[in-house]
């Protein structure tokens, strides 16, 4: 099955954070990093099933 | 070691304040003498009155109620450490409530005159030439507050003995103005007025060396940063028709980043997506897990607080 496309849109501070955390080396490009948080982001919760951390 | 030396001592009457030049590397000590007295506080950066302690950015970063360890910061655009808190006998002190008022005491229990910590206040720094416009919420020493289920701000009564104190260290030179808070007829000092010493100390260099590091960043700016460095002298506001906004990152551009998911990613987006909040927007909900993910496993600070970790 082809992947499904999510667009998001940034301003250009938001952008400005994303690409200082991928030259941190935490991420390849933006598409990574987003990838990167979703996996991570979910797998926390997953983890912490009883209840969601607080943000 | 070469130990702390008195600089001066003073006792404050009830009723009363006392605005106090503290030149960086020295102690203020504020202190019960009778025990179960609020003290109310203030400062200014002796050299620039325009920076002054802030209690909303103080709280921010250190909770409703800093002690030893936690700093005073000035508010923005300085947002420097004013003041360390090296010691505190007691560690409850309050930076959720304001200043009490003339108009609190006339309002709620008729008085025509009373004693409150913002006249008080402005009479103790009228010394320094300051008028009543330029106190601002007091950090409150000794005030034993919280917050009620309706989120409220309470107080209750306090147990602090003779002899508790609270030692503040000058980072910078300041004019610090501690009063006893004016409070008799409700809880905040246990329905009494009592008199507060004060003392000034030399600092050691052991008490110097107690102060963690914070950053020094050039958000921390000063009226050689303003566009406008003009103190404005009279009362009266008028447009300046020579303005143009100059606001910063404007104007705020979107750039769309078209992120392609596998089948897994997209039931991973559909588990963990805030609907409640954007609905059928994955975009959105996609974007918000983006930063929250950022915040939890970067910030230092909580949310929405300035980061005091030195980098």
């Amino acid at each position: 099955m082809a992947d499904a496309v999510v667009t998001l849109r940034l301003n250009q501070q938001q952008l400005e954070l994303m690409d200082r955390t991928i030259a941190q080396g935490v991420a390849a490009d933006r598409v990574s990093l987003v990838r990167l948080a979703l996996r991570e982001y979910a797998a926390a919760r997953k983890a912490d099933a009883g209840g969601e951390p607080s943000r | 070691m070469t130990g702390r030396a008195v600089v001066s001592e003073f006792v404050m009457a009830p009723g009363t304040g006392k605005a106090i030049e503290l030149l960086a590397g020295q102690i203020l000590r504020i202190e019960q003498v009778d025990g179960g007295q609020c003290v109310d506080f203030n400062c200014f950066n002796l050299h620039d009155y325009k920076e002054f302690m802030h209690c909303g950015r103080t709280r921010t970063v250190h909770g409703f109620h800093p002690t030893t360890g936690t700093f005073m910061w000035s508010a923005p655009p300085r947002e420097r450490a004013m003041l360390y808190i090296l010691a505190d006998t007691v560690g409850r002190n309050d930076v959720l409530f304001p200043r009490c008022s003339a108009y609190l005491y006339e309002s709620a229990y008729g008085f025509a005159v009373h004693t409150n910590c913002h006249d008080i206040q402005a009479e103790a720094q009228r010394e320094y030439g300051l008028t009543p416009d330029d106190v601002h919420d007091s950090f409150n020493l000794f005030m034993c507050t919280g917050v009620d289920k309706d989120g409220h701000a309470s107080m209750t009564r306090q147990t602090t003995k003779p002899g508790d104190y609270v030692d503040l260290l000058a980072l910078m030179d300041v004019l610090a103005v501690p009063n006893v808070c004016g409070a008799d007829v409700m809880r905040t000092s246990n329905f009494s007025l009592k008199p507060i010493k004060l003392t000034v100390l030399t600092a050691t260099a052991a008490d110097l060396a107690r102060v963690p590091d914070v950053p020094r960043l050039a958000s921390q700016r000063t009226p050689r940063d303003f566009r406008n460095p003009t103190i404005k002298v009279d009362r009266q506001l008028r447009r300046d028709p020579a303005y143009k906004p100059e606001f910063p990152n404007t104007p705020i551009r979107i750039t769309e980043l078209p992120v392609p998911l596998s089948e897994d990613e997209m039931a991973m987006l559909a588990a963990v997506k805030r609907a409640d909040i954007y609905g059928s927007d994955d975009a959105a909900a996609l974007r918000d897990i983006l930063f929250s993910w950022w915040e939890e496993r970067f910030l230092q600070g909580h949310a929405g607080a300035p980061s005091i970790e030195h980098k």
